[in-house]
């Protein structure tokens, strides 16, 4: 069996995938509720944290160049102490579930097929994330270079179609809330990171030298996501304004649906979404994948496609009962989600630190 | 074992795309293209008057092909205790599926709006059929019938509205009111609504009786409707919407006619380049703006019978003199008659003192009646078009 190499561009591109459709899609709303046009500052902290972040999960990684996480701590501390990062990593991935699921049906759904029952938009996702997912994790980075470009695609459209209406006096004044108050909101940006934090924590041992370049493709895999999310923060600050950005749970529907090209082409969210469901699918399909790898390691299978249905039905019950109801979606979204993801994937990463200094020597033997 | 799964799965997948699901066909909506909204017949109902396209007689430039009804339009009045419930009512009577991706026009009676009008923009707002480009007026005649008048060149009426809106900057003396920022000021916490005025005005003149002059009502743009929050607070005249522009739409160009200084003929000068500067400052706990407006001009027409360029000055004097009166008019009436910050001078303030606009933010309409607001306009005349007779002295 040929072993899977994942360049680094792959790795940019999946970092970027991972993050970028929840951001730009519900996050921007969130950031805009608590801190107002100084969304962007947030999103900007939360984008120095995360490739903080990035690196430290490198250096936690580099010292087992050839294991992922779980392996590491099983490594360090044994077989249990295995299984529960594992049962870590399972408990985060199948929490991530509800927040992309959201960004996925209510960005379908809400705007596009009101008519149409929930169960068809998570069968379908689920379908297709379980197909990606069973294909491999080559597959998976490939899918995440097509979605960047799709990314570029989509960034260009809105930037085109909303120069018309950007106002830079919206973004002013600077800091309204103040300082403390954007780094508090940048915790809702810090989630979406979460999620990055922890595929590089599954994925880092296949990157192409990632003990070399690991820590400084992760920083820039964060940089690039920080830059194509920045767009969006600006153009809804300026564009929308604060106070309209908060009002909405997808906000950028609300920016795409605002956008047009002159006055002929109007409306043309149909082709936005288009290209915005290549990185939203990545992230189910990732989602799936982390799932499965992680119970894999808690049930001791050798592969990790016996989880991919078990893990796709746990995904789907969990986001069923998440998306089913808009209150209690966005209650997860902005009182739970944050408090789940950034405790696990920024807390493991310093555990796992502390924990390879005090084992270093077991650590370079096994190596 | 694995080919059957594929299979199943390809199949199941196949069933994905059929697009069934929220599928509508085209002959079966009907495309509404303005929407009136009035005070219903019964108290705290709302009357919805809607315009329809009749795409088999809307299409070409004059209406009534062969086979057609000869009326490109198709309006329809219904009540509810909401606007969505007179939608319903619509759906009653209304042989097609109403669809409002295609509108163009939100058009309420004035009552409605001194009532208040967060129930429109929340409806609206929260429907993803509509584009947020959809232009919002108000109007002291009746929606029905405004949204039912065939105005200008074109045979749908709703269209015809756009088109004035889209060259509502020429005659300068409506804002662009849409419903992306009729939403962006009504959340504003530093700026008040401000809508474009519609008026139906006997200016038609019928080509079988045209001694009758003036016998067809047309769609007019006249001024626009201040907003205290949700409600209308009063109107803002033509002339004053002019001053107003230069505040929310940065108006560069527009007509602005004065008297000869030698004869008592008139004289049209073209200003363009108009650029609006404002300073606010804060002092003794009283917000002051001091407003500047310069703009370049061009005679363009002349009754004067004289060098212009001996008169040049004095006709800049005038200028300056009638682009500050119409200012000076509008800042009245915001701040002593309505107390509203329709001119979006809570924006200006609270960019450049966010720490004062923190404590006076929520009493700004008051502050804001109080302030001290000076006006200085300046005006250069650079040119008397295409002729070069008169313009050296």
């Amino acid at each position: 069996m040929t072993k899977i190499r994942i360049s680094n561009g792959m790795f940019i591109a999946m970092i970027v995938n991972m993050i970028f459709a929840k951001s730009i899609g519900v996050t921007q709303g969130t950031l805009a509720r608590f801190v107002g046009h100084d969304m962007w500052i947030a999103t900007l902290l939360g984008t120095l944290q995360g490739a903080i972040m990035m690196y430290v999960m490198y250096s936690v990684m580099r010292r087992t160049p050839k294991l992922d996480i779980m392996g590491l701590g099983e490594a360090m501390l044994g077989k249990w102490f295995g299984k529960l990062i594992a049962l870590l990593l399972f408990a985060f991935f199948l929490a991530s579930s509800g927040p992309i699921m959201l960004t996925f049906v209510y960005h379908l759904q809400d705007y596009f097929l009101p008519e149409a029952p929930l169960w068809i938009f998570l069968v379908s996702s689920l379908l297709v994330g379980s197909i990606g997912c069973f294909y491999g994790l080559e597959v998976i980075a490939r899918l995440a270079l097509l979605g960047m470009t799709f990314i570029f695609l989509l960034n260009v459209l809105i930037v085109i179609g909303s120069t018309a209406e950007f106002d830079i006096r919206n973004l002013i004044p600077v800091l309204e809330f103040g300082f403390p108050a954007a780094a508090k909101a940048s915790l809702h940006f810090d989630a979406d990171y979460a999620m990055a934090i922890m595929m590089a924590a599954l994925v880092m041992p296949l990157i192409r030298d990632s003990q070399k370049s690991g820590g400084k493709v992760g920083m820039i895999g964060i940089a690039v996501t920080g830059l194509v999310t920045l767009i969006w923060a600006f153009l809804e600050s300026a564009v929308l304004s604060g106070e309209v950005t908060a009002q909405y749970a997808v906000s950028c529907m609300k920016l795409a649906r605002n956008a047009h090209i002159g006055d002929f082409l109007q409306r043309y969210e149909m082709i936005m979404i288009a290209f915005y469901s290549i990185p939203v699918l990545f992230e189910i399909v990732f989602c799936i994948y982390g799932t499965s790898r992680s119970m894999t390691k808690l049930f001791g299978t050798r592969n990790n496609r016996w989880m991919i249905v078990p893990a796709a039905l746990l995904i789907g019950g969990f986001s069923y009962r998440i998306v089913g109801d808009h209150f209690r979606a966005l209650y997860y979204l902005e009182r739970i989600w944050p408090y789940i993801a950034v405790p696990i994937a920024f807390g493991l990463p310093f555990l796992m630190l502390g924990l390879t200094w005090i084992f270093r020597r077991k650590l370079r033997q096994a190596g | 074992m694995r080919r059957i799964l594929c299979l199943l799965a390809a199949l199941t997948l196949l069933t994905m795309c059929v697009s069934c699901i929220g599928q509508r066909q085209i002959n079966e909506l009907a495309l509404v293209t303005a929407v009136g909204i009035e005070n219903g017949d019964k108290p705290g109902t709302i009357k919805l008057s809607v315009q329809m396209i009749r795409p088999a007689d809307a299409r070409g430039q004059t209406g009534s092909p062969s086979g057609g009804t000869g009326q490109p339009i198709y309006s329809a009045q219904a009540e509810g205790e909401t606007i969505f419930d007179a939608i319903r009512e619509l759906g009653r009577f209304v042989s097609r599926r109403v669809y409002w991706a295609h509108n163009f026009l939100i058009v309420m009676n004035e009552d409605y709006a001194r009532r208040g009008i967060a129930d429109m923009i929340d409806f609206f707002t929260r429907n993803h059929e509509l584009r947020m480009n959809t232009w919002v007026a108000v109007t002291s005649d009746s929606p029905a019938e405004l949204i039912s008048t065939i105005t200008g060149l074109e045979v749908v009426p709703g269209q015809a509205v756009d088109n004035l809106f889209k060259d509502n900057r020429i005659a300068g003396q409506a804002p662009s009111s849409n419903m992306m920022n009729l939403e962006e000021a009504f959340l504003s916490r530093s700026a008040e609504p401000v809508l474009a005025r519609l008026e139906l005005v006997s200016r038609g003149i019928s080509n079988k009786k045209p001694l009758e002059h003036g016998s067809i009502k047309q769609v007019e743009l006249a001024g626009a409707a201040a907003f205290k929050g949700e409600a209308m607070v009063g109107w803002v005249t033509p002339a004053e919407t002019r001053g107003l522009l230069f505040f929310t739409e940065r108006l560069e160009s527009g007509i602005e006619v004065v008297g000869c200084p030698n004869n008592g003929n008139k004289l049209s000068l073209e200003f363009r380049d108009a650029k609006l500067k404002i300073k606010p400052s804060y002092r003794n706990q009283q917000a002051q703006f001091q407003v500047a407006l310069h703009t370049n001009a061009d005679i363009v027409e002349s009754g004067c019978e004289t060098n212009l360029a001996k008169i040049c000055q004095d006709v800049e004097r005038a200028l300056e003199d009638r682009l500050k009166g119409k200012i000076e008019s509008l800042l009245r009436k915001a701040r002593r008659q309505y107390h509203s910050d329709f001119l979006k001078l809570g924006d200006v303030f609270r960019n450049k003192y966010p720490e004062e606009w923190r404590k006076i933010g929520d009493d700004w309409n008051s502050v804001f009646s109080e302030a001290q607001v000076d006006v200085a306009v300046s005006a250069k005349i650079n040119s008397v078009v295409l002729k070069s007779v008169g313009s050296v002295k």
